[in-house]
């Protein structure tokens, strides 16, 4: 029982936002419109947090996702303002995501650094290459072909009025492949297995680096499509904005974590928390909180709904 | 001293009973043998009174005073030492430090610690323990499964300065981790600790030790009491029994290796501390690795797992070279049971079902099945005699006994052609241990060939066809199983080469 209040508290919080906020602002929060403007607020940090899910999993983290989203978003600009189409620069652009990855994972499984030191490098090293690339500049106007900055305006219109944001169905359908990789695939299952025992894995048999590798690419991946989404909603590209997407994916998914069976994440639960994350930032938006008060609080709720959790487990 | 009683205990994990109204009498000075299968509730028991996992009910008297246990610093003022079944150690610090974790450590001008009187008291536990050899400032980690244990016993053993000495040891299967030489050191000081007028709560699925050191037997049976008598007055036959339920039968010999494909072949091997390394290894033939401890058993085990590198020499397995990596060496029939079933053998966190079948999941398919795996899952534990809820239950949830089955589980679940086990046994009860022989005898008969290493003797000879035996490394004979006894394959490991 108690267990079951423990893994289930961080839910009832949810609620408990969704309720305060619905009351404080009758009118505005609990409106078609407003869930779907959230919606799209958190399409971006949601889709670095559920690829963050993978190495997390394994117990590992991935620090560099911020900077590969900005790296992505200024490589797919600067291809296009040297004329690409956009497919080619959006394809160049992931591939980007995919190679850093691949060189966190690389460092990480084969030469054997510690995933945050590795990733803490990486970070410097793909925002210089933004900044090198972009020449420091902001990449926008006649530069942005209108074909990718449309995308993140459009959507499925339901009724009159009533549009889901392609961002957001993007975000569920990065939301579902991640569902299924971890939870129903045999992959999945293995990467779990390294996050319960890395040296036990190792013992019977899993291909630790490997897998290792591969997770890093597809978080590497995750974090180009968010930088790239972020380009598009704001038509343009700079090398320092998917910046604070790291810490809140961290969170979001730390934040799940309280809900697990043994603690472990699990990208249903870091829905969870990214909902919580994206409600309190548009909630305390709309009630006129102060930007610094409200990151103030965001952190304060992390960090005590963590440490109840990790106090409710030690309880047993 | 007063004789102490704990009575009535009771224990349930979600709605389980897992000790059901238990009342046992423990009195100075004597042994006291806690016997029963593998998750019968003997940890259980011993969790409660040392307060580490709360009771549904219980009552400890020590003559005619309540003793009230509600958590760790309440059994240590009561004058109860523990020596759990699984507890890790802190693999960073020395072993000094680990000896006196949980004791004040001696102090100079009140904040600094004073070292060398922390090393002279840890030494002086080792001492006692006739484990001088251990260097007190060396790193726990460092140390091989034995001095571990000794390492372990060691702190059970320091007495504060002024605290009056402790009443009662408990010790959770403290001989499954050491060989023949370390138990008997171990059976000394408690016979010292004894004459001090202590007494001693004993756990050991082992039959000989129990008849040979303990005063008294307690049976649990699910969790429930089912026997309790002076040793003198019983028979192992009839704890046994009373145990299992069953009467044991005598395991049959292994028979012959019916000649088939060489499934390993070693010519002068180097590796590591591996030396002079020489043997063919026959489809269907049970190798037994002997030895004093670290010998380099898990070494050559480990070498054939793919977890080492040739240095000269020639090394053939399965028909091919030796394999470079654990995978590729899963890959092409090999399975493994390591050494220690928590730090390198279990997810424990996760369920039975995937802890069995991690290893052979790709056969399933890329896809997840929860139906074929969990019909897989149910047979495999019903070979091994696993006692467990469900095959989604988390491993942590069984007892020690049955998280070594779930890892022989695993290493039988692919039909491998070569297997490696290290200590297979460690801590399965009589009954499920039989069954493991019986399944390994099985496999050489189907032509899986097996090495095994092991501390338990009876078990090396009753299994295997010929022994191996290791000194630092090196192999120093290779000798035929038939006609040896126990004593003199004891003899031979101390001196391989007799004149
Ligand atoms: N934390 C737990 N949660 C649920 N069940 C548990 C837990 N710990 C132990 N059990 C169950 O309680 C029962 C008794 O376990 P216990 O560890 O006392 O057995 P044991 O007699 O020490 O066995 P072994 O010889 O294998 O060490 C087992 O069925 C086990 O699965
Ligand atoms: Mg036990």
């Amino acid at each position: 029982m108690l267990k079951h209040l423990r893994q289930s508290g961080t839910l009832i919080g949810l609620l408990g936002i969704v309720l305060f906020f619905a009351l404080q602002l009758p009118d505005t929060f609990l409106t078609a419109r407003n869930l779907l403007n959230v919606s799209q607020q958190i399409s971006m940090l949601a889709v670095t947090a559920f690829t963050m899910t993978i190495v997390m999993v394994m117990g590992d983290f991935d620090l560099s996702v911020g900077s590969t989203a900005s790296l992505a978003g200024i490589v797919a600009a600067v291809l296009f303002a040297a004329g690409w189409p956009v497919w080619a620069g959006v394809a160049a652009a992931l591939a980007i995501g995919v190679v850093g990855g691949l060189l966190n994972g690389a460092l990480v499984a084969y030469v054997g650094i510690l995933p945050f030191i590795a990733t803490l490098g990486t970070l410097t090293i793909f925002s210089g290459t933004a900044f090198l690339v972009s020449d420091g500049k902001t990449i926008f106007g006649r530069d942005i072909p209108p074909g990718f900055a449309g995308f993140a305006r459009s959507g499925v219109t339901l009724t009159e009025g009533v549009t889901v944001p392609a961002m957001s169905i993007a975000a569920v359908l990065v939301l579902l492949v991640v569902y299924v990789t971890l939870e129903h695939t045999i992959y999945g299952r293995r990467l779990y297995a390294i996050g319960g025992n890395v040296h036990a894995a190792e013992l019977a048999g899993l291909n630790v680096r490997r897998l290792r590798l591969s997770a890093f690419a597809l978080t590497g991946l995750g974090a180009a499509m968010a930088g790239l989404m972020y380009a598009s909603r704001v038509a343009s590209a700079n090398p320092t904005q998917g910046a604070g997407l790291m810490l809140d994916a961290i969170a979001a998914v730390f934040l799940g974590m309280t809900m697990g069976r043994q603690g472990e994440p699990h990208v249903m639960a870091t829905l969870v928390g990214v909902l919580i994350l994206g409600i309190l930032d548009n909630g305390l938006t709309q009630m006129n909180v102060d930007s610094y008060v409200r990151e103030i609080l965001i952190g304060g709720i992390v960090v005590a709904a963590v440490a109840m959790s990790s106090y409710g487990r030690a309880r047993g | 001293m007063d004789s102490l009683s704990l009575i009535g205990l009771s224990k349930a994990y979600g709605g389980v009973p897992a000790l059901r109204d238990v009342t046992l009498h423990l009195a100075p000075g004597r042994v006291h043998a806690l016997m029963g299968e593998n998750g019968a509730g003997k940890s259980t028991l011993i969790k409660l009174i040392a307060g580490v996992v709360p009771a549904d009910a219980m009552v400890v008297r020590r003559g005619a005073t309540a003793v009230s246990l509600r958590n760790a610093a309440d059994a240590a003022a009561a004058g109860f030492r523990f020596i759990h079944q699984e507890l890790n150690i802190v693999p960073q610090l020395s072993v000094a430090e680990n000896i006196l974790l949980g004791h004040p450590s001696p102090r100079r001008f009140g904040v600094l610690v004073d070292w060398a009187r922390m090393h002279d008291r840890a030494r002086a536990a080792l001492a006692f323990l006739g484990a001088a050899h251990i260097d007190v400032t060396r790193q726990a980690g460092d140390l091989g499964t034995g001095d571990r244990m000794l390492m372990r016993i060691a702190s059970a053993l320091v007495v504060e300065e002024g605290q009056a000495a402790p009443c009662l040891y408990v010790l959770d299967e403290p001989t499954a981790a050491l060989t023949a030489t370390e138990s008997a050191k171990l059976f000394a000081v408690m016979s010292r600790l004894t004459a001090q007028g202590a007494a001693i709560l004993y756990v050991s699925h082992r039959m000989e030790e129990v008849m040979a050191v303990c005063d008294d037997v307690t049976v649990l049976r699910d969790g429930a009491h089912a026997m309790a008598a002076p040793i003198a007055q019983t028979t192992q036959t009839a704890i046994i029994q009373t145990m299992t339920g069953r009467q044991q039968t005598a395991e049959p010999p292994t028979g012959p290796v019916v000649r088939g494909a060489v499934a390993c072949d070693a010519i002068g091997v180097v590796s590591g501390r591996l030396r002079d390394i020489s043997f063919t290894l026959q489809a269907g033939e049970v190798l037994g690795l002997a030895g004093l401890e670290e010998a380099g058993q898990g070494d050559l085990l480990r070498l054939l797992l793919g977890m080492g590198r040739v240095k000269s020499g020639q090394l053939r397995v399965l028909g091919g070279p030796a394999p470079t990596s654990p995978v590729q060496a899963w890959a092409r029939g090999v399975a493994y049971v390591p050494r220690e079933r928590r730090s390198e053998g279990l997810m424990l966190g996760m369920d039975v079902r995937c802890n069995t079948l991690l290893p052979h999941l790709g056969s399933f398919g890329i896809l997840a099945r929860k139906g074929p795996e969990t019909v897989r899952t149910r047979d495999l534990a019903d070979k091994v005699r696993l006692r467990y809820r469900a095959p989604d239950q988390t491993v942590r949830e069984l007892s020690g006994g049955n998280q070594q089955k779930v890892i022989f589980a695993r290493a039988i679940a692919g039909n491998p052609r070569l297997l490696l086990l290290e200590e297979p046994t460690r801590g399965v009860d009589v009954g499920a241990r039989a069954e493991i022989h019986a399944l390994i005898r099985g496999l050489s008969a189907q032509g899986c060939a097996v090495i095994l290493a092991s501390s338990d003797l009876p078990e090396l000879l009753g299994l295997s066809h010929r022994v191996l035996i290791q000194q630092d490394g090196r192999q120093a004979a290779l000798i035929d199983r038939a006609g040896l006894t126990a004593d003199q394959l004891l003899a031979r490991v101390y001196s391989p080469n007799p004149a």
